[in-house]
């Protein structure tokens, strides 16, 4: 795979809406591809690179910053960077846009309430009841994204579309190959085949 | 009875000889028993039981037959017709063995240390590991791309072997297609022979798709006694006949025969194109005045169709330009397609032309219910649905493809076996011979034993 095109992935959404699961299949889908894939997932960073970080705004710009410049290093080395953050400011993050270039921004949108009601971490819970401060969407402001290049639902779809919408977003733009469903068929098959099922009146 | 009596008497554990006939109708078999046109077959159906069968929805044979070799529904093995969407996309897509996301029975009995010789199954392209042999079927390119393990294709050829008739053969000249006919199924019948023969197995399965194509070319003129055609079109069932015949004198007692098609047929009376209508209904509108495929869609559309009578919603969220609201909107538009479907006329004869909508979940449940059709359209006798989008009106009647697929009328035939209910569908297939080799089931099958 030498000349894979490297750029950064960009998940941005509020706790609990779909960004790590998503991530990660998508990563897992295009290792499967044979493309050389990192994740950047904010819980983690937050153990190691972040350590020490808080959450008040300026720590907060400071992690985003910090994941922005490692997918910059990564992308520009032909690497796909996928950064997993809830990056709750808008500036912040056309800040890394502007700077990567390749840059592509998934919106992992999700009705606050269901977030609440599923609240699988218990973290909305203890926001909710003032034991966790600076909690994005309850005691802190989520600022969606005004021109992502995909927007998922996690409540309204399965997280499979999720990533079959990002990967075709990928494709369209032209930043990873097409993927293997047509591989089966070479084109001369694969118009043969059609052929076929076109004299069978299938198509 | 008696005979599960001796069974357990012996060690042995039994094998089987599975014969898939494409499309062939249990009300077809019957007729051509009675009749006397195939006389093997009447012998063979006397030494245990036959019945009627449903197909599934929708019926064409890529899906029932992966229900077929999986035991589960399409919302489980991932094939919902010959072409598909590729997720988050407008794009088609011909779906192959790569993406059937379950289990096959072959697989299955190799993994219980069975062997399999398998020949010549739709959606079996590209081959998957067995152990044993397995022939690729419909819409494998060719000999030497559809062979597990590949060193077979050599001894195929010199069998003359070959995968399919050619369709565009019979769209030209039926008489050519008879030729194509007899000279595919003598290749085909040769190789199971030579397999029954001479590989070790215990199970072998060998799929005749020249009867599916025989009935779309030939079934019209066989109904209304064409002079020429009809006898013609017996004539290909008493070669069948004859390979049934050939089958039988081989099979020993601790082997089954199990015959069985995938739908039924009855003669087309018109094509109908689902696309059509919902453009005429203000539906499905196209960026491009001579639309290729769906994937030319103007993004104000809200619905399209894929063959056959498979009607996908643009949804937002799903769908890259979707425009319909998940929620009370979907459900909204979903309950006037459906009325507006059952309302569709023949224009020619005013007859109506859809028995019933389903809706999805009605029919489908499993991890990847999400790539399933929102509704299905199931058509009266006669009414073949398409999902072509540049024809110039809602129906066509050529003479060239004049037979159509049946939801009922599959049939299902196991020799020395008692069926214990009726109403079963081809997802009740692969436990019943699970149950016939008597072998544990694999967990989160959808079908139930027959026998």
């Amino acid at each position: 795979m030498g000349n894979q095109v490297g750029f950064t992935l960009w998940f941005t959404g509020m706790s609990g809406a779909g960004k790590t699961t998503v991530a990660r299949l998508v990563e897992k889908e295009l290792r499967n591809r044979g493309l050389k894939v990192e994740v950047l997932d904010g819980d983690i960073v937050r153990t190691n690179l972040s350590k020490g970080l808080g959450f008040s705004k300026e720590d907060r710009d400071t992690n985003i910053r910090r994941i922005g410049f490692v997918c910059d290093l990564l992308s520009r080395n032909e690497v796909i960077a996928i950064g997993a953050a809830i990056s709750p400011y808008r500036a912040i993050r056309d800040e890394i846009r502007a700077k990567t270039g390749k840059f592509v921004e998934v919106y992992c949108q999700c009705e606050l309430d269901t977030l609440i009601e599923r609240d699988v971490k218990g973290l909305y819970k203890k926001a909710l009841s003032g034991e966790i401060k600076n909690f994005t969407g309850i005691s802190d402001p989520y600022e969606a994204p005004l021109n992502a290049e995909v927007t998922i639902f996690s409540d309204g779809e399965s997280p499979e579309t999720s990533v079959a919408r990002v990967i075709a977003k990928l494709e369209e733009m032209g930043y990873v190959p097409a993927g293997d469903e047509d591989d089966d068929y070479s084109d001369e098959e694969k118009g043969m085949v059609e052929d076929r099922l076109r004299a069978l009146g299938y198509m | 009875m008696a005979l599960f009596g001796k069974r357990k008497a012996k060690p042995k554990k039994r094998r089987i000889v599975f014969l898939g006939i494409d499309g062939t109708p249990h009300s077809l078999v019957t007729r051509l028993v009675a009749e006397g046109v195939c006389p093997n077959l009447a012998s063979v159906l006397k030494e245990g039981t036959y019945a009627p069968m449903y197909s599934v929805y929708p019926t064409v044979s890529s899906v029932a037959w992966s229900c077929m070799m999986t035991g589960v529904n399409p919302a489980r093995h991932s094939i919902y017709g010959f072409v598909d969407r590729k997720p988050g996309t407008y794009k088609l897509y011909i779906p192959t063995s790569k993406h059937m996301t379950s289990e096959t029975l072959w697989e299955y009995l190799s993994r219980m240390g069975k062997r399999v010789v398998v020949m010549n199954v739709p959606v079996t392209y590209p081959p998957r590991e067995v152990n044993g042999i397995l022939v690729a079927g419909f819409l494998a390119p060719n000999v030497d791309k559809a062979v597990y393990p590949t060193e077979m294709a050599a001894r195929l050829k010199t069998l003359g072997y070959r995968i399919d008739t050619d369709p565009w053969i019979a769209r030209k000249s039926k008489d050519d297609f008879l030729v194509d006919f007899r000279e595919t199924l003598a290749g085909r019948g040769r190789t199971l022979l030579e397999f029954m023969d001479r590989e070790q197995w215990d199970y072998l399965h060998c799929h005749i798709m020249e009867t599916d194509r025989l009935h779309h070319f030939l079934w019209e003129p066989m109904e209304r006694h064409d002079p020429v055609y009809e006898p013609a079109f017996y004539d290909c069932y008493r070669q069948i006949d004859g390979l049934v015949g050939e089958v039988r004198r081989r099979l020993d007692e601790d082997t089954t025969l199990i015959v069985m098609s995938d739908h039924g047929f009855c003669t087309l009376r018109q094509e109908v194109y689902i696309n059509n209508w919902l453009r005429d209904a203000g539906y499905l509108s196209f960026s491009s005045g001579e639309p290729k495929s769906v994937a030319d869609l103007a993004p104000e559309s809200r619905a399209y169709s894929l063959d056959p009578g498979r009607v996908f919603i643009n949804l937002r969220g799903r769908e890259p330009e979707g425009t319909v609201a998940p929620g009370d909107e979907y459900e909204q538009l979903r309950d006037e397609l459906a009325a507006g479907l059952m309302d569709l006329r023949d224009p020619e004869s005013g007859d109506p032309m859809i028995e019933k909508v389903v809706r999805r979940e009605e029919i489908y449940h499993g991890p990847h219910f999400e790539r399933a059709a929102d509704l299905v359209a199931v058509p009266l006798r006669g009414f073949d649905l398409k999902g072509a989008v540049n024809r110039p009106a809602l129906t066509f009647k050529g003479d060239e493809l004049v037979g159509m697929h049946t939801y009922d009328d599959a049939m299902l035939y196991v020799q020395g076996a008692r069926f214990t209910r009726t109403g079963f569908s081809v997802v009740d297939v692969m436990p019943t011979i699970l149950d016939i080799m008597e072998l544990p089931k694999p967990e989160g099958l959808d079908g139930v034993s027959t026998v």
